[in-house]
């Protein structure tokens, strides 16, 4: 990324609201200077369903943040979420070519191809290869093992692949304003980003977004991610248990849920009973609380339980030192960060905004589109550094030859 | 794993999807865009071409003012040519090296070519042109002086007498009084050389205008009797050769007190006065504190066939200034 001003989109298209934030990069550092939020519509588990109806969100949001930032957004950054997205994990190992077994750049660059080469089924693509440490001769390099001495350069890639159609979807809803998408990148890792410091992360630390839709997680272990999920089931499956379970409409139903949900049952009085409105109107009805906070609590240790078990054996308590941090609007569900504790077996709590995010910006849900800009923007100046180091005395020519 | 037999498989990426989008599939907010980036587009296209054309017409405005102004009304032609100089060049000089057209208006003169002409002379070290409406140029020169002089023989022009000034400049003079250039020594010891219709300076004759300066100004009799200055021996031992009347060669260093210099050679001449039955014949002041001074042996008394000729045995002896 060059060194002139850049203002860039994040967009999250989430199954409750459409959230666009507006950043200016100038090559140094990033301030978030517009932001925009639209009910969203047309979307249902993190997947478009109604093209038309998700774009008229989208680009509201988009209009909404451009105007508040006063200026145009040039590219976006856009989360990624949805059932359909899966990951695997593949490693892959090379001898060292050099007689003195100092590792090269050629060996990394193999060893680092080897592991990301894996056919995937048709029709699917990869979002992202998340590289786990190098090994050398079983001896785990931090950072990068070049002049190192060994004999063999093992490397792990987390390879996170999706349906085509669904990121084409997403992308065109994008390129529907005349916007390019210039990152995708998962939402569980921009909002792991913004949630976790980075000793957490060299500690262990589990990152659970709960949105709407779906669940986001990623698992960090030695300082990177080791192993990311969604689970298509979100606040709004709390939502539609109240509303079954209750015999209530799904507005009905939420507002029930924000006013008195819990992840944890604290209630144990059973004639213990709340109003649905509150405001003595006629119609107004009477719920027993207990009812309301087992619904939601049993959902919740379901889904968190349904995590622990996609996590498998990626996840031991003792790996997960920094313990589990939620973040997501349904993470405002009270008791949460308990359930969540007893769940997994560590220490859990809410993920804070940084101190200095604006004050109409620290709310949970919207950690992912802020973690967005700042993971795309890292990932950018890593990706163009990274090219930069490889591109050595001639590619530097050149560049400089083909920018005159 | 052998990097080398196993050709990786090719896996698609995200990147790989294309983001052409159908006008249809955009929003209108979408085509506003697409709208305003073109608007953007043609505007900057518009601002450029517009900037273009504005400069090619400031350009064309200068370059019709850089030519012969045309005046808007009736032409006066060239009435008056006013001269001011810190030397000696006149009204006759002046007019006849400008040669203006008659009924030239003033406008039409090209001031930069008048100046060109002066300053070709080589006399004119310095000169500005003024118009003063209606009718008069007004012309300001600074002249050089000369500081010696030398003989030149053209194949075309035969012989002729040029001068050469403080900084090097050879030019044939206008104006001076006969008696003074008379009395500039003769310069010698330099190859001129030539550059289209004139000659280039001649180097290094800085010192010896302040030797002649010095000369002048502190010691009038010596100067009168200087008749030449070589420059000879001036880029490889850095001194100049002074030739008298009495065919003395006098021998200056340019890295000592040339005021010093003429002390020790006025009081040497004193002394080589009172010795008359020897003739001097060199006094060489740049070797420092002594002097050597050479003398040739007057008188005609033929010498005996046995004795070595007295003239041709210079006596060279120490002499210590007073």
């Amino acid at each position: 990324m060059s060194s002139r001003t850049t203002f860039i989109g994040a967009v999250e298209i989430g199954t409750s609201k459409i959230t666009a934030l507006v950043g200016e990069y100038n090559g140094r550092e990033l301030m978030i200077i517009g932001h925009g939020e639209c009910p969203s519509r047309g979307v249902i588990k993190g997947a478009v369903v109604d093209y038309k109806a998700a774009s008229e969100c989208t680009h509201s949001a988009l209009e909404q943040a451009e105007r508040d930032a006063g200026e145009r957004i040039e590219l976006v950054f856009l989360a990624q979420t949805g059932g359909h997205l899966e990951g695997f994990y593949n490693e892959a190992a090379v001898n060292v070519v050099a007689a003195d077994n100092m590792i090269g750049p050629a060996d990394i660059r193999t060893v680092s191809e080897l592991a990301k080469a894996k056919e995937l089924p048709a029709g699917r693509m990869v979002v992202h290869h998340i590289r786990r440490p190098f090994r050398v001769d079983g001896r785990l390099v931090p950072g990068t093992p070049e002049n190192l001495v060994g004999q063999q350069l093992t490397v792990g890639y987390w390879t996170v692949h999706g349906q085509e159609q669904r990121l084409a979807d997403n992308i065109h809803v994008i390129r529907g304003f005349n916007l390019e998408v210039r990152e995708l990148v998962l939402a569980s890792l921009a909002s792991g980003h913004m949630v976790t410091t980075q000793e957490e992360r060299q500690h262990g630390v589990l990152a659970i977004d709960l949105g709407a839709g779906t669940t986001d997680y990623v698992l960090y272990r030695d300082g990177s991610p080791h192993t990311t999920g969604v689970v298509p089931v979100g606040g709004a499956h709390l939502t539609n248990d109240l509303s079954i379970g209750l015999r209530l409409t799904q507005s009905q139903a939420e507002k029930l849920k924000l006013r008195f949900g819990r992840a944890a049952v604290q209630c144990q009085d059973k004639g213990d009973k709340v109003w649905l409105d509150g405001n003595f109107s006629i119609g107004d009805r009477q719920f027993p609380r207990q009812a309301i906070e087992q619904i939601t609590a049993e959902r919740t240790r379901e889904l968190l339980e349904v995590v622990k078990k996609k996590l498998g054996n990626a996840f031991t308590p003792e790996t997960c030192a920094a313990g589990v941090v939620l973040t997501g609007g349904t993470a405002k569900l009270a008791g949460l960060a308990e359930t969540a504790a007893k769940v997994f077996g560590v220490p859990a709590h809410l993920g804070e905004t940084p101190t200095w995010v604006a004050d109409n910006l620290r709310d949970p849900a919207n950690h992912t589109a802020l973690g967005l800009l700042y993971y795309g923007v890292s990932a950018q100046h890593e990706r163009a550094s990274t090219s930069r180091r490889r591109g050595g005395f001639l590619a530097t020519f050149k560049r400089l030859f083909a920018s005159a | 794993m052998n990097p080398l037999n196993s050709q990786p498989p090719s896996t698609r990426h995200w990147k790989d999807i294309p983001q052409q989008v159908r006008h249809r599939a955009m929003s209108s907010g979408g085509r506003r865009r697409v709208l305003l980036g073109v608007l953007k587009t043609a505007a900057i296209i518009g601002t450029l071409a517009a900037l273009a054309w504005g400069g090619a017409g400031v350009a064309a405005a200068l370059h019709e003012e850089a030519g012969p102004a045309s005046p808007s009304g009736p032409a006066v032609p060239l009435h008056d040519l006013v001269l001011v100089t810190d030397g000696v060049l006149d009204q006759a000089w002046l007019a006849r090296t400008l040669a203006v057209p008659k009924g030239t208006s003033l406008m039409a003169l090209d001031l930069f070519q008048l100046r060109t002409r002066l300053l070709a002379s080589g006399q004119v070290r310095a000169a500005t042109l003024t118009r003063n409406f209606p009718a008069t140029l007004a012309v300001t020169l600074t002249e050089r002086l000369p500081v010696v002089r030398l003989q030149v023989q053209d194949a075309a022009d035969g012989p002729r007498t040029l001068l050469v000034a403080r900084d090097g400049t050879v030019y044939a003079g206008s104006g001076y009084d006969p008696q003074l250039t008379e009395t500039l020594p003769w310069l010698a010891g330099v190859k001129l050389q030539r550059q289209g219709g004139a000659f280039l300076p001649v180097a290094g004759m800085e010192p010896v205008a302040d030797l002649l300066a010095k000369a002048k100004l502190e010691a009038e009799p010596l100067y009168a009797a200087w008749r030449s200055v070589s420059l000879a021996r001036l880029e490889s031992d850095g001194e100049i050769e002074v030739g008298t009347k009495d065919a003395i060669k006098l021998i200056f260093a340019t890295n000592e007190d040339f005021f010093r210099q003429l002390a020790n050679l006025d009081a040497i001449l004193d002394a080589a006065r009172a010795q008359p039955e020897k003739v001097l014949r060199e006094v060489n002041l740049a070797v420092g504190g002594q002097v050597p001074v050479a003398f040739d042996r007057p008188g005609p008394p033929v010498p005996p066939p046995t004795a070595a000729p007295a003239s041709k045995g210079p006596l060279f002896t120490g002499f210590n200034p007073p």
